[in-house]
């Protein structure tokens, strides 16, 4: 396997020379332009222009590379500008590193750009041409999308068998490592190999492991969050992915480094070894800078029909808990009719419906959903669908509108419509192209997106700053996931955030939890976490709001048992707040903490 | 080179390919592509063979370059702003279109295409929705292969992919060259011929690789009657004015070498320079390869002792690959391949 340019360019014998330069270089003469101009000579032409002449060697002064160290692709990136320690990662994998690393920055610190920064580097100094990028499938787009447009890197996504012959390829592994295209890859030089969510490949028995062992390559970067999930094992055989021997063989690793599976020994020297094959940047205590979000609470005021159907439901739902004789665990529907009803009549309505179907025909209960639905009828508004097309106007402005219910969903586009407000609907049932389609629209030409889910990889929603909570989960994590869709890395402006909240209703209470208790919309990312887990124990929030909602005979009882919930809240994170900045503890994580370095990031 | 020198560059490469500029500032041109830059620049080689084949009329593509973006960008806005004021009510106002209206008003862009330049616009939008649905599928897709654009529009910062075609388009038509000196006017005699040599010209791209990489340029001249080598050759033809064709009351002087010898000494000369050079960077690569080798065969030996003869031939065979990939990551190299070359008639013997 020599270099590629020796072998494929012999055109005559004597096209390429080969001589001793001293005791370590080898001096390559490549003489294709001799036989070519002598052909010329020979024929008397044709010749060439001598501007173009002039432009051509104007070009290769321009692309020169003056030096080994210096970073010579941001010239050619005058739109990019990373952040400090992903250029400090680029330097150092290109310059100490080789061109073999593992990546292993903590989420959302910019992995994708430390390796496009490696990439292009390795691709203006005419080092890499070939290159093979295997990522999860969802991911195999936003690959190809960044590496275009953030850094005019000509990739292209697999989709057919002859386009593993392009330069820079973007594939699933699943799709790699089958058949045929397994054998088609086994049989190229890569000049480079990147992995992203490499994690996966820390069993050495997998197929995944031993097809990316035999890959040709020269230089290959490991991307992944969590280079250690369980035991060091796993981090092992990540590096020996890498670089064989790295850390020794197995069983020398094990007497070095190893006490148990999940405790390390000699940790200095590990550490020295692990940091030249690995980088990992950390969030430093307290140093995101993220932009402000404010949070506006939008108190409303039920129509009176609105009322008597919430007022109806909620009797409905705590008649049927009470003769259960306190058995909340089969209530499950009732909690949801409780919530829908603060969301949309449409929403509780085919609720009801669903219900009355599974109800026998003669239960007396079925009068009863039937008084229900009858209070839907009288409902001619919807008091918040009202405030939030009026919000939406004032605005001005992209902005996404969040529910947690298919119905309520479908009632805003069709409400919307009917006003001329152009939305796209979001979900989480939509396959990924319909996904990216419905993106697009709303980067393009919808000023709303009206989505039910907020998980999902790979959703960047930056560009928009405003988010309206048309109702709000009871897990306060999902808000967060709501959040984080637009308030995140790369957000420029300030996000602002709208809950909708209807008053003397449930949703008065989780609103005042969220925002006042829990301090949700304000807290330091990951914080949230740590109070969740603490409050948690046994039972959610979700279900401790569900029984305090079912078990409290009126709204002044209900009142004071989400003031308990409240207040045990408050604690627990004045708590969290005033520890000390959390470290990892365990042994593993303090190790990986000490590879790398902690980063301010400013968006 | 900054945008200065890239409109510099891009203005050279369009008068010399013969494309016909029909509007420009210092931000941008907008030009019909002659059929050699239209070969080179478009990615249309299905078209270029048909036409070639068929001997049809070729139709050359028009294109938008623009040189510097936000000074371009901006005197579009300001001139929409009043456009779109005066003629329709802000239709778009709420839309964000991701490509901006790239044909400029007044502008036919084939001839012979009907219609004003405003009926255009909502294709704009269409051709907008098939980029992303292409997108969607493929994940990005460049500009230029959107065909439903009808002036495609191309931002040539240094780094941008049509810069860089534009590079390898002088480079590929600015290869061999035969030029010879223009005599001065004021000195020449009409009835003495003048005296010229045939100068073999190189221009060298030297690299010194290994998992790192530098390069250097350099040009030499080897006098075909003397052997005389001389450096920064390039720099001494620019000083000069040249000329394609042979002027008249020349005589060129009897050629005392062969090409290859010639060659020859400018390898020479440039690998003289090359000795006297500090090799320390090859000298840690080649510890740096040293080390990795160790480092596998101290972690393979072992393996290799497996009783499992399966075993024995998989390993052997990983550590084999793994050898060949250091090497090719790490051995110090340093390569040396000619940019372009001629032959040059300059006045004098030397």
């Amino acid at each position: 396997m020599q270099p590629p340019i020796e072998q494929n360019r012999g055109e005559g014998p004597t096209s390429l020379v080969i001589r001793k330069l001293n005791a370590s270089v080898d001096l390559h003469l490549d003489r294709t332009w001799y036989n070519e101009l002598q052909q010329r000579i020979d024929r008397n032409g044709p010749w060439d222009d001598w501007t173009m002449y002039q432009l051509a060697v104007e070009a290769e002064q321009s692309k020169l590379i003056g030096s080994f160290d210096e970073l010579q692709c941001m010239r050619s990136l005058p739109n990019l500008e990373p952040m400090p320690h992903q250029m400090s990662t680029a330097r150092k994998v290109l310059n100490e590193m080789s061109g073999r690393a593992i990546l292993a920055d903590e989420v959302g610190l910019g992995k994708t750009i430390e390796a496009g920064l490696v990439l292009k580097e390795y691709l203006v100094r005419g080092l890499v041409r070939r290159v093979l990028i295997l990522v999860p499938a969802s991911l195999v787009l936003q690959w190809v999308r960044e590496l275009n447009q953030k850094f005019g890197i000509p990739a292209v996504a697999q989709k057919k068998e002859y386009m593993w012959q392009y330069d820079v390829v973007v594939a699933s592994m699943d799709t790699a490592k089958r058949d045929p295209h397994r054998d088609i890859l086994l049989a190229q030089d890569y000049d480079m190999l990147i992995i992203d969510e490499a994690h996966k490949l820390k069993n050495k028995k997998t197929t995944n492991y031993q097809f990316v062992g035999q890959l040709r390559k020269k230089y290959c970067l490991l991307l992944t969050a969590t280079p250690v999930q369980n035991d060091l094992d796993e981090l092992y055989n990540l590096i020996t992915l890498l670089k064989p021997g790295q850390l020794g063989g197995q069983s020398e690793f094990s007497a070095n480094f190893v006490v148990d599976k999940r405790l390390p020994k000699n940790e200095d020297q590990l550490q020295e070894a692990l940091s030249s094959v690995m980088i990992r940047n950390r969030r430093g205590d307290g140093g995101i800078q993220f932009t402000k979000r404010i949070v506006k609470n939008i108190e409303l005021t039920l129509s009176a029909e609105e009322q008597a159907l919430y007022d109806a439901v909620t009797g409905f739902v705590r008649q049927r808990y009470d003769e259960s004789g306190g058995d909340w665990t089969s209530m499950l529907s009732l909690i949801t009719l409780q919530r829908e009803v603060c969301s949309s009549r449409d929403a509780v309505f085919l609720t009801l419906v669903n219900l009355f179907k599974k109800t026998a025909e003669d239960s007396p209960l079925r009068p009863k959903i039937w008084e229900l639905v009858e209070f839907i009828r009288n409902i001619q508004a919807n008091t918040k669908a009202e405030k939030t097309m009026e919000l939406i106007r004032e605005m001005n402005d992209k902005v996404i509108v969040f529910t947690e219910y298919r119905a309520t969903q479908e009632y805003l586009l069709q409400y919307f419509r009917s006003h001329n407000l152009v939305a796209v609907p979001y979900r989480g049932g939509m396959n990924r192209g319909k996904k990216d389609w419905m993106m697009d629209l709303f980067r393009g030409r919808a000023q709303v997106l009206i989505a039910t889910e907020a998980g999902g990889e790979g959703i960047n929603l930056q560009f928009c700053h405003n988010i309206i909570n048309f109702d709000l989960p009871w897990n306060p994590m999902r808000v967060e996931q709501r959040i984080g869709r637009v308030h995140r890395l790369g957000q420029e402006s300030d996000v602002h955030i709208y809950n909708l909240c209807t008053l003397g209703t449930i949703e008065e209470h989780i609103v005042s939890l969220l925002h006042e208790k829990i301090n949700l919309f304000e807290l330091v990312i990951g914080e949230l976490d740590h109070i969740i887990e603490r409050f948690e124990k046994g039972e959610t929030l979700e279900q401790r709001l569900s029984k305090a909602m079912l078990e409290s005979g009126d709204s002044s009882e209900l009142r004071k048992k989400i003031d308990d919930l409240g207040n045990s809240l408050t604690r627990i994170r004045s708590e969290v707040e005033s520890e000390e900045p959390l470290h990892i503890t365990t042994p593993i994580g303090a190790m990986m903490d000490a590879v790398g370095q902690s980063v301010e990031v400013r968006p | 080179m900054n945008d200065r020198q890239v409109h510099k560059f891009v203005q050279r490469y369009l008068e010399t390919t013969e494309c016909r500029i029909m509007e420009k500032s210092p931000a941008h041109f907008l030009v019909k592509l002659s059929p050699k830059a239209d070969r080179d620049l478009t990615n249309r080689p299905f078209y270029w063979g048909f036409v070639d084949r068929t001997g049809a009329e070729p139709e050359t593509m028009s294109m938008l370059l623009v040189t510097d973006k936000n000074k371009y960008d901006e005197s579009k806005a300001s001139e929409k702003g009043a456009s779109v004021a005066s003629s329709r009510g802000g239709v778009i106002t709420g839309a964000v279109t991701t490509q901006p209206a790239v044909n400029p008003s007044g502008i036919q862009a084939t001839p012979g295409a009907s219609g004003p330049s405003g009926a255009t616009q909502p294709a704009g939008g269409i051709a907008g929705a098939a980029e992303a649905a292409i997108g969607r599928s493929m994940g990005f897709i460049h500009g230029t292969l959107n065909t439903n654009v009808r002036v495609p529009r191309e931002d040539l910062h240094y780094g941008s992919r049509k810069l860089e075609q534009l590079f390898e388009s002088a480079k590929a038509n600015g290869s061999y060259l035969c030029l010879f000196q223009e005599p001065d006017k004021k000195n020449s005699h009409p009835l003495q011929s003048t005296a010229y040599t045939a100068w073999l010209g190189v221009n060298y791209k030297v690299e010194f690789a290994c998992d790192m990489k530098r390069e250097e340029l350099h040009s030499f001249g080897v006098s075909l009657a003397t052997g005389q080598c001389a450096e920064q050759f390039y720099d001494r033809l620019q000083s000069l004015r040249m000329t394609p064709r042979l002027p008249p009351n020349v005589h060129t002087a009897k050629n005392g070498l062969t090409l290859n010898k010639a060659t020859a000494i400018a390898e020479q000369t440039l690998e003289r320079k090359l000795r006297s050079y500090d090799y320390e960077w090859a000298d840690a690569a080649a510890d740096r390869l040293q080390l990795e080798l160790a480092t596998i065969q101290h972690y393979y030996e072992p393996l290799l002792e497996s009783p499992d003869e399966e075993v024995r031939r998989a390993v052997a065979e990983q550590f084999k690959r793994r050898q060949d990939e250091i090497r090719w990551q790490y051995e110090p190299r340093v390569t040396v391949s000619a940019i372009n070359c001629g032959i040059f008639y300059l006045q004098g013997i030397g």
